[in-house]
């Protein structure tokens, strides 16, 4: 268009103005939402009694008791761990490995692998929980298969290695979007230039390290960037799997949140524990976008 | 470089390896679907019937079932009608701001889900909207940020001469964007309206909050509610029920499977 508007868009601008109108009150309204959770967060609402009608002003007594109370940290420190393990490293790793390796697969076993990969990220979270609460309980597939034909015990996975088990069903859960974009991403990656690398006498890692990686690095960082944050505020399938047990082993921060505020009732307390969420989010999102500007 | 791998008789048995691990968490929960007379352990069917499935479709199950059939096509559709009227103008205008615009909605859609479920249960407990329309209006204003986003990108990949010439030929606004614009969207209104419909399909959280009874449950909090409350006993009725709950999402997959790929290219987020 070069700056000059189109007299086109100059006739349709009135009914696209108001086009955008429910849109923008969706928007609104979310920030409305948001707005809200920040002006709970220093009263001291709850869910049912006197205080759901007659709340008050408590200041930041809800924000120190994050600190002061054992459940924040807690939670916190395993929302860190869970993220960093299933996301960061498993998801994000393995997608990639799988994208790399796939690339010039015959179509029929790259057909079967994606199928596979992608059945994961396709069940709800729900059966997903279900099936792996099997999978790794006491009669389930992992003891009948690995463990009990060595001559062990069978083992409660759930009770015993909760936190791992969770993050293992996660990456199986969730590799499939990682692969997804970085398979898009690579074939963006001309074969001419992986040619002229091979020629020129890089080994495969090489090449990976310092001519593909590069290339696809906004592809990268945005998946980082969105798979970190799904990862920090997921509930569903930890909270069906495990509950946050046991005690509160896998209680990653949404549930911590959820429980406060549904079980418990205190709501204030709870949309604090969300605004905490949301700054910690804010902060890993402006780190990542940062590296998405900078230019290379 | 990545050629040799996978060609080679060794690769391609990893590949099938990584494949078989992949589906593997499936075979209990198909093979006692089938069973009407599993007790819940991995083994093969001693007898195979459709029974359970009968089961998990009738009464209290079956309701399940449709609910969530409403509250996914529900706001799968009204999401994308919303979201597709605002994100053609944001492509095709410039308006003051649309930068910081379009980097706001960044940030909204990266809120998890639990930062902004208290207000929202307690704006819809005040509107008496704790239902199923409730549902749908809370998930389609919550989704908006990401379905504007999608649909804009896509929208700066559909050329904006066709529907130059086209109004240069003297066709009225309604004429270019039902003849012009419509047919060439189609694939990206699909992506995104797949993307919506499973999320919303598989939602568990505001559901589990918002829906208070038995049958206006959805599938996602029927199939938790059950697990607690007969998990140890009916596990014929419980996997046929998972596989049922399953299977639109991964069936939606499939069909738009096509489309699904070049739309992924647009996922990336651009400012």
């Amino acid at each position: 268009m070069n700056g000059q508007i189109s007299p086109w868009l100059a006739a349709a601008r009135g009914p696209m103005l108001v086009a955008m109108l429910p849109a923008a009150a969706c928007v609104v309204a979310t920030l409305y939402l948001a707005g809200w959770a920040v002006m709970f967060s220093f009263t001291n609402l709850e869910l049912t009694g006197l205080r759901s009608i007659n709340w008050n002003w408590v200041g930041l007594d809800n924000y120190v008791r994050l600190f002061t109370r054992e459940g924040f940290l807690n939670a916190l420190w395993i929302t860190t761990l869970f993220t960093l393990f299933s996301a960061i490293i498993g998801q994000s790793v393995f997608g990639f490995g799988l994208a790399i390796a796939l690339r010039g697969a015959r179509l029929g076993l790259r057909n079967v692998i994606e199928i596979a990969v992608m059945l994961g990220w396709l069940v709800p979270d729900i059966v997903a929980a279900f099936m792996w609460s099997n999978t790794v309980g006491t009669t389930g597939l992992i003891n009948d298969l690995i463990v009990v034909p060595f001559g062990l015990k069978p083992i409660n996975f759930i009770n015993d290695y909760a936190l791992p088990v969770v993050t293992i069903a996660n990456i199986w859960k969730g590799t499939a979007w990682s692969y997804l974009l970085f398979s898009a991403a690579l074939d963006s990656v001309s074969r001419e230039v992986i040619e002229a690398t091979r020629v020129d006498g890089a080994s495969p890692a090489q090449t990976i390290r310092f001519v593909v990686l590069p290339m696809v690095r906004t592809h990268l960082v945005t998946n980082l960037l969105l798979v970190t944050i799904w990862t920090f505020g997921y509930f569903a399938l930890i909270f069906a799997l495990t509950g946050g047990g046991p005690g509160a082993q896998t209680e990653v921060l949404s549930i911590l949140m959820v429980h406060q505020s549904f079980e418990v009732g205190k709501l204030g307390y709870g949309s604090a524990i969300s605004i905490a969420m949301m700054l910690i989010v804010g902060v890993l999102a402006y780190g990542y976008l940062r590296q998405l500007k900078e230019p290379r | 470089m990545d050629r040799s791998f996978a060609r080679s008789r060794l690769g391609a048995l990893a590949l099938a390896f990584v494949a078989a691990i992949w589906v593997s968490p499936f075979a209990w929960l198909v093979l006692s679907a089938v069973d009407p007379e599993t007790n819940g352990q991995l083994r093969i069917p001693h007898a195979v019937g459709i029974g359970n499935f009968v089961l998990a479709l009738s009464g209290q199950a079956g309701q399940q079932f449709l609910n969530s059939l409403y509250l996914a096509v529900g706001t799968a559709t009204l999401t994308v009608l919303v979201a597709s009227m605002a994100a053609y103008p944001l492509s095709r205008m410039r308006l003051p701001g649309q930068t910081t615009l379009l980097w706001g909605l960044v940030l909204l859609r990266m809120l998890p889900e639990a930062g902004t479920i208290v207000p929202t249960f307690f704006a819809a407990k005040q509107l008496h909207g704790l239902n199923m329309p409730g549902m749908i209006v809370a998930m389609t204003v919550l989704g908006m940020p990401f379905a504007l986003l999608l649909l804009k990108n896509f929208f700066d990949t559909v050329p904006i001469e066709l529907e130059e010439a086209a109004y240069l030929e003297g066709a009225s606004i309604w004429q270019i964007l039902r003849l012009v614009v419509v047919p060439l969207s189609r694939s990206g209104v699909a992506v995104v309206w797949f993307f919506t419909f499973t999320s919303a399909w598989n939602a568990f959280l505001l559901p589990f909050i918002f829906a208070r009874t038995d049958t206006s449950f959805p599938m996602s909090v029927g199939l938790f509610t059950a697990f607690g409350e007969y998990g140890g006993i009916s596990y014929g009725f419980l996997t046929a029920y998972s596989l049922i709950y399953s299977l639109p999402a991964v069936a939606v997959y499939f069909l738009l499977r096509r489309n699904l790929n070049t739309g992924f290219a647009g996922v990336g987020v651009k400012g």
